[in-house]
Parts: structure tokens; sequence; C-alpha cells
């Protein structure tokens, strides 16, 4: 049964379904989104998985958690986790983040200024449960009555009621994969709490000491990358066979001969892109193999296990696995002997590899890393390969990958870029620092599992979808043909999954693309368009 | 000797604890160990601050030399803490509650600081009606006045709004409620002391009793009782999460703004050694516990778990 008025110590209330996500509650969007029949339907569980798993947090499921079978279990499992919760506060287990985590725990003042910052609340028309203070309260409040002296005696003058039980744990969760950890939440705050850190935190007690996470993200995620290469499951062979075919169609879709190098000793740049990109969209790391060999620079790819995939899924809930994938990337550079890394066209992977694994990668690990943004930002604005911005002359905007951007302070590179490549270049609003995730951060990109991708296009993305109409609205009729640039692999994916569950190419015309792919599109010196539209794929 | 009387002791009492209260806050915090980065732009020390840039926006940048605009960082703390600008910009309903009590709590400070200065000159033998005292005391009334009705204008707003606004009312507890009419109670005794004492003479000279550690001689009770529920409140504030009024300093310049990179034979890199060599115990069969965290790091490809 749905509860109205859903408050902090409901989560531990069995007998209630705490949220029911309906597309007319949601938050409207505009032309030609603005009516109820064009709200795509929500993809509800089956009775069976109903069953089997615990989903009353909101009828959608990331963690397919199945229910304990007897009371002895849950006690188990709710005494593991306030095991985890007191690692989670311990100097030497939790060093990662102790200081931002303690310090967002202790200073809340409770304003609810960072609700409105949060795409997701916001979009799910200010659906309680997912308030970016709704589950650091829960854990606060965990923390202060379970684990503080006295807590509980003084629990409900302290504002500490709280019961925790194996509802609690299971809900929390779940709830802990309702947040794309953007982190807009904490720029809005006056004080500087980070909710989008208490969710990360949240995340890394269920998987470091539960073994809990979302299986895309470890089996499927960086277990299978440390042990096959990739977490596309992609080895060795494959890649070499992809890196053949890239080859072939470079030559094939532009006349250029091009021998993309791999294992290169000594090359100045190790180029590590997003392995998604050579099965879903090969283009990309032929757009930059095209363009670093136009401006004479001497890179190279790996082969070596993670060589080839830049992806660090650790990054949004694990400290062990971000270290691991982090120092195998950092040893393959090392053993090449190149002067630096640059992680291409993927948004998790630079925040993971050049900002949060700067304090892991120690010694002769440590080898300078940095973006790719910068570089193609001195090839085309210095002029290092000839351009014909014409040839981009249809509307552009620009998405800003929050890891990029409002988590790195790389901002500037990709405008000047498109200032140069795109003479219809339009901005969002808001945007850079300030802008809107794609609804895919957090891992939810690559979560294809049940009923998530749909939570996905119609919540966490719901935002972006009104920017991207928003910037296009002058120009809306299906006829122009319009352009998301997104230069991040992830995000990428979660905009071709939100184009598709609105079906928008055929309703508004718009497509999508990374950022090197419009850069090659508009060299003189290629004589067909480089970028396909749907229509022509 | 002359003999101090109870309430001065009170006084003494929530000076030393107040400062140890503050102070190991403080200690605390850079007690704890190096974490991993986590910065939030825009930052006010990175030199493109205006749109949120970052050196990561430049080629090489580790062959560049840092530069940090700690004048923009000053700048960015002074607005941030006195006018609370964040939250007038995200949240303006709270900010004509929330701006008042701070500002004026700030006023209340500089009243007393005002007040003690006066009476630390007078101590050192300038006469009360020396045109320094006079000024001093001048502007402390001015100040502290202004300062105790803002202060309790912010009380009562917030206690209303608490109350009233429908997403505060699930997040407050009857703890919220009491330290904002604990607030109110230390500042509207404030007032009344300048109800019966116009240029809060009274207090002064309280405080030079304090400085000369000689007796105060006796008080009113309306000096009394806002003595004792000052020092109540001053002894009370740093154990409370209210003391996010000063340690917000911290989450802003140690977490989100904390953007050191880790360079060769710098300071990072030994505290990162440190840490690397901590000793995990998390539970999870991946993390194969029991090792430092740079075993467990290196526990990559060839020893992944089957
Ligand atoms: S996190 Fe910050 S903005 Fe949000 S409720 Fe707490 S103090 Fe207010
Ligand atoms: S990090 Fe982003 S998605 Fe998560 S609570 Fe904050 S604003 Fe919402």
């Amino acid at each position: 049964m749905k509860k109205n008025n859903i408050n902090v110590e409901d989560i531990s209330d069995p007998s209630i379904q705490m949220a029911v996500i309906e597309p007319e509650n949601l938050m409207p969007l505009p032309y030609p989104y603005d009516t109820p029949d064009a709200q795509p339907p929500l993809k509800k569980l089956t009775d069976d998985q109903k069953e089997r798993y615990e989903s009353d947090l909101d009828g959608f499921l990331a963690l397919k958690l199945p229910k304990p079978e007897t009371k002895e279990e849950e006690d188990r499992l709710v005494g593991q986790f306030l095991e985890g919760l007191k690692k989670l506060l311990s100097r030497e287990n939790n060093w990662t983040f102790l200081m931002p985590l303690m310090m967002s725990l202790e200073y809340c003042a409770k304003c609810q200024t960072c609700n409105d910052a949060c795409p997701v609340y916001i979009a799910s028309g200010k659906e309680e449960i997912y308030r970016p203070t709704y589950r650091a309260e829960v854990l606060r409040r965990i923390v202060n009555k379970y684990l503080k002296r006295g807590g509980r005696t003084f629990a409900k003058f302290t504002g500490n009621e709280i019961d925790l039980n194996w509802k609690t744990v299971a809900r929390l969760a779940e709830l802990s994969y309702r947040c794309t950890l953007c982190r807009r939440c904490a720029q809005t705050c006056p004080i500087g709490v980070d909710n989008g850190l208490i969710n990360h935190e949240l995340r890394k007690i269920f998987s470091q000491e539960m073994g809990i996470a979302a299986e895309e993200l470890h089996e499927k995620g960086s277990v299978l990358q440390l042990k096959t290469g990739s977490s596309t499951g992609m080895n060795k062979p494959a890649f070499m066979d992809i890196i053949e075919f890239l080859e072939e169609e470079i030559e094939e879709k532009t006349g250029k001969k091009i021998k993309i190098p791999i294992d290169k000793k000594g090359a100045d740049i190790l180029l590590i892109h997003n392995a998604g990109e050579f099965l879903s969209w090969p283009e990309n790391p032929s757009a930059f193999a095209i363009i670093f060999e136009e401006a004479g620079i001497n890179w190279t790819l790996s082969s070596e296990i993670a060589g080839y995939d830049a992806v660090n899924y650790g990054v949004w809930y694990d400290d062990a696995q971000l270290a691991r994938v982090a120092v195998q990337h950092a040893k393959i550079a090392k053993n090449l002997g190149v002067k630096k890394i640059v992680v291409g066209e993927c948004g998790h992977a630079h925040k993971a590899l050049i900002v949060v694994a700067d304090r892991v990668l120690n010694g002769d690990l440590n080898i300078p890393r940095e973006s790719c943004l910068p570089i193609l930002e001195d090839i085309v604005v210095n002029e290092k390969i000839k351009l014909d911005p014409q040839k981009n002359n249809f509307p552009v905007t620009l998405h800003d990958p929050c890891n990029i951007v409002r988590l790195m302070g790389i901002v500037e590179p990709q405008r000047k870029i498109l200032r140069k490549i795109a003479p219809l270049f339009r901005e969002m609003s808001p945007h850079g620092v300030q802008n809107y995730c794609c609804g895919g951060g957090g891992g939810f990109a690559i979560m294809p599992s049940l009923n998530i991708p749909d939570w996905r296009s119609a919540v966490s993305g719901r935002m972006k979808f009104k920017q991207i109409l928003d910037a296009f609205q002058d120009e809306i009729d299906p006829n122009i043909r319009k352009m998301i640039c997104a230069p991040c692999s992830n995000c990428k994916g979660a905009i071709r999954d939100l184009l598709d569950y609105y079906d928008a190419w055929e309703k508004t015309g718009i497509a999508y693309t990374g950022l090197v792919d419009l850069i090659v599109n508009a060299m003189v010196d290629i004589d067909g368009p480089f970028i396909e539209w749907p229509d022509e794929m | 000797m002359c003999s101090i009387s109870w309430v001065q002791i009170l006084s003494y009492v929530t000076f030393v604890i107040c400062v140890v209260g503050i102070a190991s806050k403080v200690i605390k915090i850079y007690g704890l160990p190096i974490h991993l980065r986590w910065e939030l732009y825009p930052i006010p020390h990175e030199k493109d601050f205006r749109y949120g840039g970052s050196y990561l926006e430049e080629v090489d940048w580790w062959k560049k030399p840092r530069k940090k605009n700690f004048l923009n960082f000053v700048k960015f703390l002074f607005i941030e803490i006195l006018f609370v600008r964040v939250l007038y910009h995200n949240n303006r309903k709270m900010w004509y509650l929330s701006f008042p009590l701070h500002f004026g709590l700030y006023l209340v400070i500089v009243w007393l600081g005002l007040l003690f200065l006066a009476a630390v000159l007078l101590a050192l033998g300038l006469s009360t009606e020396h045109v320094l005292i006079l000024f001093l005391q001048g502007i402390a009334t001015v100040l502290g006045v202004v300062g105790f009705i803002l202060a309790a204008v912010g009380c009562v707003g917030l206690i209303i709004r608490r109350a009233t606004a429908k997403q505060l009312q699930g997040y407050s507890a009857p703890i919220d409620y009491f330290n904002l009419v604990f607030i109110l109670t230390v500042v509207a005794s404030g007032f009344f002391v300048w109800l019966g004492d116009s240029r809060f003479l009274t207090i002064r000279e309280y405080l030079t009793s304090l400085i000369t550690f000689s007796y105060a001689g006796p008080l009113g009770s309306a000096i009394t009782l806002h003595i004792i529920l000052f020092s109540l409140f001053a002894i009370y504030l740093p154990f409370t999460h209210m003391s996010h009024a000063f340690m917000k300093f911290f989450l802003w310049d140690k977490v989100l703004f904390e953007d050191e990179p880790n360079l060769k034979g710098g300071s990072v890199e030994s505290r990162v050694t440190t840490v690397l060599n901590y000793k995990q115990t998390w539970s999870a069969p991946h993390m194969h516990a029991g090792g430092t965290w740079s075993e467990t790091a290196s526990k990559g490809v060839d020893n992944e778990e089957k």
C-alpha cells in the first residue's frame, strides 16, 4: 500500500510501498511532449519479480536484492550493515573519504535548500524519498542512534528516530541507486554538505562489507574488466580485430590510410578509450586516430588487460575496485614508457583516473594524466588541422558531462572547439558547472536490467531531456536536423536511450554524437560527411 | 586580593570550554588522514573561478606553475560567511530568516569584542571619558542592539518556518526548536540589559572585572541572567551542529575546494604513502581483508578472486 506523506522513519515500515512512480506525476516536458499521451509508459515489475526481490521502495530494481528467508538471516544482514557502517567511520578502513563523510554527516542544517538542485527529485514530481536529504538523513540517524553514546536514549529529542531493521537496510541499498552522483546538490548547500558523497559512501558499505552491488558495476563491470580486459567482455584478440576494422572503415570513409598504433613503446601519449566506444560508436576512436595522426601526435593505444578500456566503475561504488583499475592503467603506461596518459571521451574515467585516483597512484605509478579536451582544443584552435565549420552547418548543443565539468573544472576547451567548428552552436540552460546530469551518472548508463532503463529515461534523465528540447525549441520541427554533442561515452549512451525512449528523432529531429566526430566532420580534406544521421544508418 | 563571584567563575569556565571545544573540533579535522580528491567546481582559488574552470583545462598542466588566487578565496569566504550568498541564490525564503540570524549573531560577537577592547583599554589606564573609549562604546551599543534585534527576528522567523513549511517539518526535531529558542533567550536577555543600561556600561565593567580578576560587585538581575544564558550557550555551541557557522570553512577548504595534485616529491605524496600502508578489514570477499590498501590496490589482474 502506498502511503502519502512519507517521512524519514517510514523507511523501516514493512507494511508500505514508499513510492509509486507514474508518468502523469512527473515534471512536465516541453513541446512536443507536453501532453499526457506523449509520456511513454513505465515498465512495471512482474508479480514473480516482486515476490522474489525487495521492491517496495519505488517498484524499480537496480540491485535485485533477494528477500531473506528467515528472521535470523535478516538480523545477520542488519548486523553486517552496522559493522560496515562502523568501518565506514574508521580511519584505517575509510581514510579515502572519512573527512568529507564525517563533516557532511555532522553539519547539515536541514534547510532543504539542496533538494531543488536535484534533477531526480525535481523530475520525479518531488517524490519524498528522492530528496538528496532523505537517504542522508536516514544514514545520519542510524549513526547517531546506533553508534553514538546515549544515541537511543535521546533519539526522539535529537531527531534521530529511526528503526534499523532489514527493511531499512534493503531500502537504503536500493535507494543508494537512485542518485546519479552528479553532486549538483552540494553546489547549492550553504554549508558545503555533500549528499551525493553520502550516497557514494552508502554504496561502499554494501559493496565492501556485504558484497552487494549492481551486478553491471561489479561482476559484469570492474571484475570482468580486470579479468578479460574490458567490462564489455572484449578480450585482446577481439580488440585487435576491431582495430583492423576501424582502419578499414577509416580508409573507406575518408580515403585515409591510417595504421593505428598499438603498444608502441616510448610514445608520448597513451590514449585510453571507454571500450564501449569500440562496440557502439567505433567512429569515435576512429575520429581520434584521424585527428591525432593528422596533427602529428606520437601516440598509442594499449592491448593489455584494461589498457583498452578506460572505464573505472569503482568510482561509483567501491574504493578497492577503483584503486585496482587505476593501478592497472598506470602500470600499462609505465611499462610502455609513455610520457602521459590521455583519457578519451569518457567522463567518469576522466574523474577516476585523473582526479580521484590521484592519491592512489604514488611513486613510479604516478604517471601524468590529462583529459583529451585540452589537446583537442590546442589542435583545433591553433589550426593544426584544416577545418571548415560550414560542414557542421546544423544546430548543435553541448551536453556537459558532470564528471568532466562540475567535478574537474574542464569547461571551456570543448566550447572553444565548438565555437570554431559549429556555427549554429547554442548552449543549454543552465550549462557549464551548473549543468544537469544526462541521467546515466552513477552507473545508470550501463545498467540495462529490469525496469531501470525506464526509470533512467523517465526520471533521472528527464531534466536533461527537457534541457535538450528547450535548447532546440525554436527549431523543433523534425525536418530540421539537430545534434547534441556529448563528449562522454556513458552520457552518449544515456542520451541515445533517452532519444529512443521518447522517439525523439522521429518527433523532433534530434540526434547525438561525440566531439571528435564533429571535428572530423569539419575537416576539409575529407570528402563526404563523417557523422551519420539516424536516417542514414 | 578580592574574591570573585560565581558568575565570574562561570565566565572563565565558559571561555575555557568554548575555546577547548572549538580547538578540539579543529584539531580533530587536522588529525584526519588525507582523503581522495573530491573537489567540486567552481573553486574560488582557481584562475577561472568566473566560469568554474580549473588547471586541468591546460595541456601538460603538471609542467606549469600552480597558480592559486588566495584573494579570491578570501573574498568568497568573506561574502559567504557574512552574507550566506549561496543561500541567497538558492533559497531566498530561508535566506530572509537565516541571514538576520547569522548576521545578528556576528554583530553580537563584534559588540562583545568592542566592549572587551574598551575594557582592556580601561584596565591599561585610559579614562572612562577618553574619546577612544567613548567611540568604542558608541559603536558597540549600536551594533549590539541591531545584532540582538536581527538575531531575534531570525530566530522567531525560523521557528515559525520550521513549524509550518511542509518540507522542513519532517526534518525538524525538538532539538532544532530548542536551539533556536535558546539563541532567542540569549539575544532577548541582551536586549533587556540594554533597556536598563543604554550604553552597556555594566557589561563593560563586568568585562573589566574579568580582565583584572577583580570582584565584579553586585550585578543586576537582567545582566546576571544574560551572562548565565550567554555562557551556557557558548559552552553548548561547539558541541552541536550549530558549529557549522564556522566549521563550514573546513568543508570548503579541506574538501570541496581541495584540488591539490599529487606531484612527485610533493607534500601530498608522503601523506599518501602513509595512508596506503593502513590495513583494511572490509569483509566482502573481493576486499581480501587484512592487507594494506597498497596491497589491496595491487590485487588486480593477477589476484582477482576466482
Ligand atoms: S545538505 Fe546543505 S542544503 Fe541540504 S539540507 Fe543540509 S544544510 Fe541544507
Ligand atoms: S548527487 Fe545529484 S542525483 Fe544525487 S542527490 Fe545530489 S543532486 Fe540528486
